[in-house]
């Protein structure tokens, strides 16, 4: 009887709990955690040649691809990733970002024009560049970056990735089809030094333990975490339930050992 | 001459049946993981999760009989119930058998979600394993709340809790086995609501495919386990506060530290198991400290207290030493031995380093064999003993606790020695790197053989009288 009442309670509270369940983190981005990015050689929109490494000695990295001539996302996410780090604040003197074309047709003066485009050109912690095949294949294939050729079109079919990097490791990525504001915000408060959990979890869940709010940068208990409360509550309710019972009865009349006493009956 | 109480000798019986099987898993295990049976490799982690269930199982029903048993002096657990607690145990253990024996699930003994659902064996297996759970929960769920009215039958809440100690009153005395008691169970309705709990999120997915936050299951499967196993551990220290007063000749009274530890415990219990939890990164950062400071704050003052209290007990006392003062005795030392490996191992920066080794086996190895099967066998032995009232041999009962208290500590020392340097805990075979993993388990192996000897002696012991015990049963 009481256990099906427990059954019945636990079945309501998950139902409703289903209703409010975010968007899981992907698996392939949680893969990516702390993968070594191999150190390859750059050419920044200013002519200079660099190794990426460079870009990450003293602070982290924030890298994303395009190529100059996508008539598709690439464009539009660079502008929406500009605003977002612009939003979240840090840029510089927390991290530094590098928008890197992947395609080995884009030379250095294409991506000084894109990087002019965005209004990007002075900032002293953007940095756009090119690389040659060999080092854009080590890299997107680290970073598993998908991207194909189309020939008919000419253009090229890809992902979007945004890829916080610390010391020549990833820290967290984010793969853009399930990117919005707030897991933008996550990863810029890790570029930042703060420690974000979280985790990937196959489909969706009815219950999560805790909730970051990427505004304040707090992380806050959520439902999961309360039905921890539940079994002590219980127990508690028990308890008081049937001693308050036990009391309706009449107490003390059933066996006849004074309490406390009980050794001296039963010592030899 | 006291009869014993049928239902205490019956549960007698089958932990009797049970043990040896167990061990005879655990030397299995070590074996293999020292490089013998090579050709049963694949029953490892089937027979890990039998051992690991089987033993956390027996030895909490086997505490819950002797505080059954206590209660029974005082007050009336409900016959019908001790009764049901017996067949749902029964129904439980079958159901384990099954899917361990047929299906090779191998889930080990906590099964952490969403492994049942992963694993090689076939899914029937799984729902056999989860069902067996269920069995065993709800039985043991009611049983519980049983005794806690049993126990409410005689005395109000607080009376129970001992809180008119903790305001200065000495009246109505409570006998601290009382008091622990009620602790554990109402503890124990915490957990197995719990494990109910976890149970409906695994039917959930199994039905509607809806999966659960792996973090939050984690947290709710620990909240059961680690305080099953928690207050089993109590209720065998609450056997000692009621029988080693008639082996000192002088009462063991409860007052106000008695009643604060207690009620700490009480408090404090539930928050426990978080240091499970060390190694989840995700684990928000306040709950690991909670974790830590609950895990001191719920062994070190009773822990304190009883073996202090014990000792004052003993102290210059004209002290009848047989079996049975002796094993509660030593099970009390295997307590604070087990709880200094424990309290370690609880603490953040040291669990950085032995979290997943075989520090951990160690450890809880330690408080439940030289502690809880030790206090539990000292409470078997007086009741056969009170009942059959036969001459006891003081040769031959010191041979048995030295066999056993030697291959018992002889045995953990593998464990403690293997988890200092590193050997991960549930590892079938050891790799070259671990090669000494495979020298220890090997020496464990003997040494648990020592204990296994050590403990068919103390069957001999017992039984006879047992046995004697069963023809005047109440
Ligand atoms: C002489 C007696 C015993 C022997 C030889 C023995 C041996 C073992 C061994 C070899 C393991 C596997 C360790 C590993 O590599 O991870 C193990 C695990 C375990 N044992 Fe025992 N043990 C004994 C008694 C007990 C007792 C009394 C309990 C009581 C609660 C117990 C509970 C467990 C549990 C819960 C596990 C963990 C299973 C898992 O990881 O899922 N054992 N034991
Ligand atoms: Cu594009």
């Amino acid at each position: 009887m009481g256990i099906r009442l427990l059954i019945g309670a636990c079945a309501v509270i998950l139902s409703l709990a289903a209703q409010g369940a975010a968007p899981g983190v992907s698996v392939q981005e949680s893969r990516l955690i702390d993968r070594a990015v191999p150190d390859i050689p750059l050419q920044l929109a200013d002519g200079r040649s660099v190794q990426i490494s460079e870009l990450w000695r003293d602070r982290p990295l924030l890298v994303t691809f395009f190529y100059r001539r996508c008539s598709g996302v690439c464009i539009p996410f660079l502008e929406w990733v500009r605003n977002a780090t612009r939003e979240a604040g840090g840029i510089g003197g927390d991290y530094r970002v590098l928008a890197l074309s992947f395609d080995d047709a884009d030379t250095a003066s294409d991506v000084a024009a894109q990087a002019a485009a965005l209004g990007l050109r002075d900032s002293p912690h953007w940095f756009f560049a090119v690389a040659n095949r060999e080092a854009l294949a080590r890299i997107t294939g680290a970073l598993d970056f998908w991207h194909r050729y189309d020939p008919a079109r000419r253009q090229y079919e890809h992902n979007a990735l945004i890829v916080g990097i610390e010391d020549g490791r990833v820290m967290r990525a984010l793969v853009a089809s399930g990117v919005e504001g707030g897991r933008m915000r996550e990863l810029v408060w890790e570029l930042r030094g703060s420690f974000i959990p979280f985790y990937a979890v196959p489909g969706q869940t009815a219950l999560s333990c805790f909730t970051f709010d990427a505004v304040s940068g707090e992380t806050r208990l959520d439902w999961g975490m309360l039905l921890l409360m539940l079994p002590a509550l219980l127990a508690l309710a028990a308890a008081v339930g049937i001693f308050a019972l036990g009391s309706r009865r009449n107490r003390g009349g059933m066996k006849t050992i004074a309490p406390g006493g009980a050794w001296i009956t039963s010592h030899r | 001459m006291r009869p014993a109480n049928s239902y205490t000798l019956y549960w007698m019986g089958v932990t009797f049946l049970l043990f040896p099987i167990l061990i005879l898993l655990g030397i299995y295990m070590r074996t293999v993981q020292a490089g013998g049976l090579a050709g049963t490799v694949t029953w490892f982690y089937p027979m890990m999760t039998l051992h690991g269930v089987g033993m956390v199982g027996v030895w909490y029903v086997a505490a819950m009989a002797c505080a059954a048993d206590i209660l029974g002096r005082y007050t009336e657990p409900s016959p019908a119930v001790r009764g049901l607690a017996l067949g749902g145990t029964l129904v439980g253990v079958l159901l384990l058998l099954a899917c361990v024996f047929l299906g090779k699930f191998a889930g080990g003994w906590y099964f952490l979600y969403p492994l049942p659902f992963k694993g090689e064996w076939p899914a029937w297996s799984a729902v056999a394993f989860l069902l067996s759970l269920t069995v065993l929960g709800a039985t043991w769920l009611v049983w519980t709340l049983d005794l806690l009215r049993a126990i409410a039958k005689k005395y109000t809440l607080t009376q129970a809790l001992g809180w008119h100690y903790l305001a200065g009153r000495d009246e109505p005395a409570i006998p601290p086995s009382i008091m622990i008691i009620t602790v554990s169970l109402i503890a124990g309705v915490a957990a197995l609501a719990a494990g109910v709990i976890v149970l409906v999120l695994f039917y959930q997915e199994l039905f509607t495919g809806a999966a659960s936050d792996a973090l939050m299951v984690k947290n709710l499967t620990f909240f059961f386990g680690h305080t099953l196993v928690n207050l089993a551990m109590y209720l065998g220290v609450a056997a000692a506060y009621e029988v080693l007063p008639q082996y000192a000749g002088r009462p063991w009274k409860a007052n106000k530290i008695v009643a604060i530890s207690w009620n700490t415990v009480l408090l404090i219990v539930l928050f426990a198991y978080f240091h499970h939890l060390y190694m989840d990164f995700v684990q928000p950062g306040t709950l690991q400290y909670i974790g830590q400071i609950a895990s001191y704050a719920s062994a070190i003052p009773a822990a304190v207290v009883t073996i202090f209290g014990a000792l004052l007990l003993v102290y210059r006392a004209r002290m009848r030493w047989n079996l049975a003062s002796l094993l509660f005795f030593l099970g009390l030392i295997g307590w604070a031995v087990g709880g200094m490996g424990a309290v370690i191992d609880s603490t953040i920066s040291a669990n950085v380093r032995l979290h997943n080794t075989l520090w951990v086996p160690a450890h809880f190895h330690t408080y439940m064999l030289a502690g809880l099967v030790f206090l539990v066998f000292a409470y078997f032995y007086h009741c056969s003993q009170e009942a059959a009232a036969e001459p006891e041999r003081a040769g031959r009962q010191k041979l048995v606790s030295v066999l056993m208290v030697a291959g018992a500590y002889g045995f953990f020392l593998m464990f403690y020695l293997s988890g200092a340097y590193s050997v991960p805990r549930r590892f079938a075979t050891y790799p070259a790197e671990l090669a000494h993993g495979g020298a220890f388990s090997a020496i464990a192996a003997v040494f648990a053989t020592v204990f296994l000897v050590g403990f068919l002696l103390y069957l001999a012991e017992t039984g006879s009288r047992w046995y004697k015990a069963m023809q005047t049963a109440s």
